[in-house]
């Protein structure tokens, strides 16, 4: 009895899934390209929600409006890595957690550009209906201080994409939408 | 002889006679023609004029329908230009524009008047059309009036809105350019 309903659940399981691969996998090149775009428009988002949080001169309601913004780019529990010229390990932090860090650098001025964006690893379907892929950034950090205390670096960062398709009701009818999530951001250069 | 040169005369009265009432009934028959003709003419006059008049009017007719409708498209592009649409994408502009905070915060207070509530639905269409729309996660108008003062970028165009009978906007559609 226990094995046969293990068994029918197996098999829902299954169908579920294969249903959601069905879904996702009929997708034709130009709205894979859309999604693609729309994946990469995710991460500049993201680049000027840091610039702004950054930015010593952004006040503290509108940079803590822009870090829930920011936030909700996310996938729960992403991360991002730190590192520094002066040390040799990478640091990983929530991304709230980061976010507030951020905001708090013991700098007078900060600025924080992110360029060549792009993907090293294409948006591939999941077993599990996602598509996953990988987009990497050049992050130039400039910090300084009135004291003559200056910080410049580059660092490489690799970003976990992850695109879902899910439903929502707007105005009593069923919209679906492609949801793209970042995931974690791991660090893989540092340089001058 | 006598009888001969009477007969004679008789004849040639006779023949007078004849040609006058002959001469008498083509004057009569000429005068006829030319009463009838002249009849046709005035007839195919009249009726030329009635033609002239029948087009007069109806090009009248066809000039004052050009001109209400002349009249009533600038009426809808004026409506148009001064329209929730309109006013919408000028918001959009401005907010995303390059300038401070506080005149972004002003605008997007304005445009907000615009929408039944700041939670109204905002889709943006990130490629499709008819049934087969792709969708980004849906967000609301003062999220996406924040999101273009934050990322300064109008890349979006409004696609059609949805309007409640006070005229204010109920849910937003957008399409990626």
């Amino acid at each position: 009895m226990v094995k046969s309903t293990y068994l029918y659940m197996f098999f829902f399981i299954l169908c579920l899934i294969g249903n959601l691969s069905a879904q996702t996998a009929n997708v034709s090149p130009e709205r894979k390209q859309a999604i693609d775009s729309l994946a990469l428009e995710k991460v500049r988002d993201l680049s000027k929600y840091i610039g702004i949080i950054g930015n010593k001169k952004t006040a503290f309601a509108e940079a803590t409006r822009v870090m829930d913004r920011a936030e909700e780019l996310f996938a729960p529990e992403s991360e991002m890595g730190v590192s520094s010229l002066n040390r040799k390990d990478i640091v990983y932090y929530k991304i709230r957690k980061y976010f507030e860090r951020l905001m708090a650098l013991n700098y007078d001025r900060v600025s924080i550009k992110w360029y060549e964006i792009h993907y090293i690893s294409d948006l591939e379907l999941q077993p599990d209906g996602r598509y996953v892929g990988v987009v990497t950034v050049y992050q130039r950090f400039e910090g300084e201080s009135d004291d003559g205390l200056k910080y410049k670096d580059t660092t490489k960062k690799d970003i976990t994409i992850y695109v879902e398709r899910k439903k929502t009701q707007i105005a009593g009818r069923t919209v679906e939408f492609w949801d793209v999530m970042l995931g974690d951001i791991r660090v893989t250069e540092t340089k001058v | 002889m006598i009888s001969i040169r009477n007969s004679s005369r008789l004849a040639v009265w006779a023949l007078v006679l004849v040609l006058c009432i002959t001469g008498c009934k083509s004057k009569k028959k000429a005068m006829e023609a030319s009463r009838a003709a002249e009849k046709a003419k005035m007839e195919q006059e009249a009726s030329a004029r009635k033609q002239k008049e029948q087009e007069e009017l109806k090009r009248k007719e066809a000039e004052e329908k050009a001109a209400r409708e002349a009249e009533m498209k600038a009426r809808e592009m004026k409506e148009k230009e001064s329209g929730p649409k309109a006013r919408l994408g000028q918001y959009f502009d401005a907010i995303a524009s390059p300038g401070n905070v506080a005149s972004a915060n002003n605008s997007i207070t304005e445009a907000l008047a615009l929408f039944a509530s700041p939670e109204t639905p905002v889709l943006i269409i990130i490629s499709g059309s008819g049934a087969q729309k792709d969708y980004d996660r849906p967000t609301t108008i003062k999220a996406y009036l924040n999101y273009l003062k934050d990322q300064k970028k109008n890349i979006n165009r409004i696609e059609s809105l949805q309007v409640d009978p006070s005229g204010k906007v109920t849910e937003v559609e957008l399409r990626k350019n």
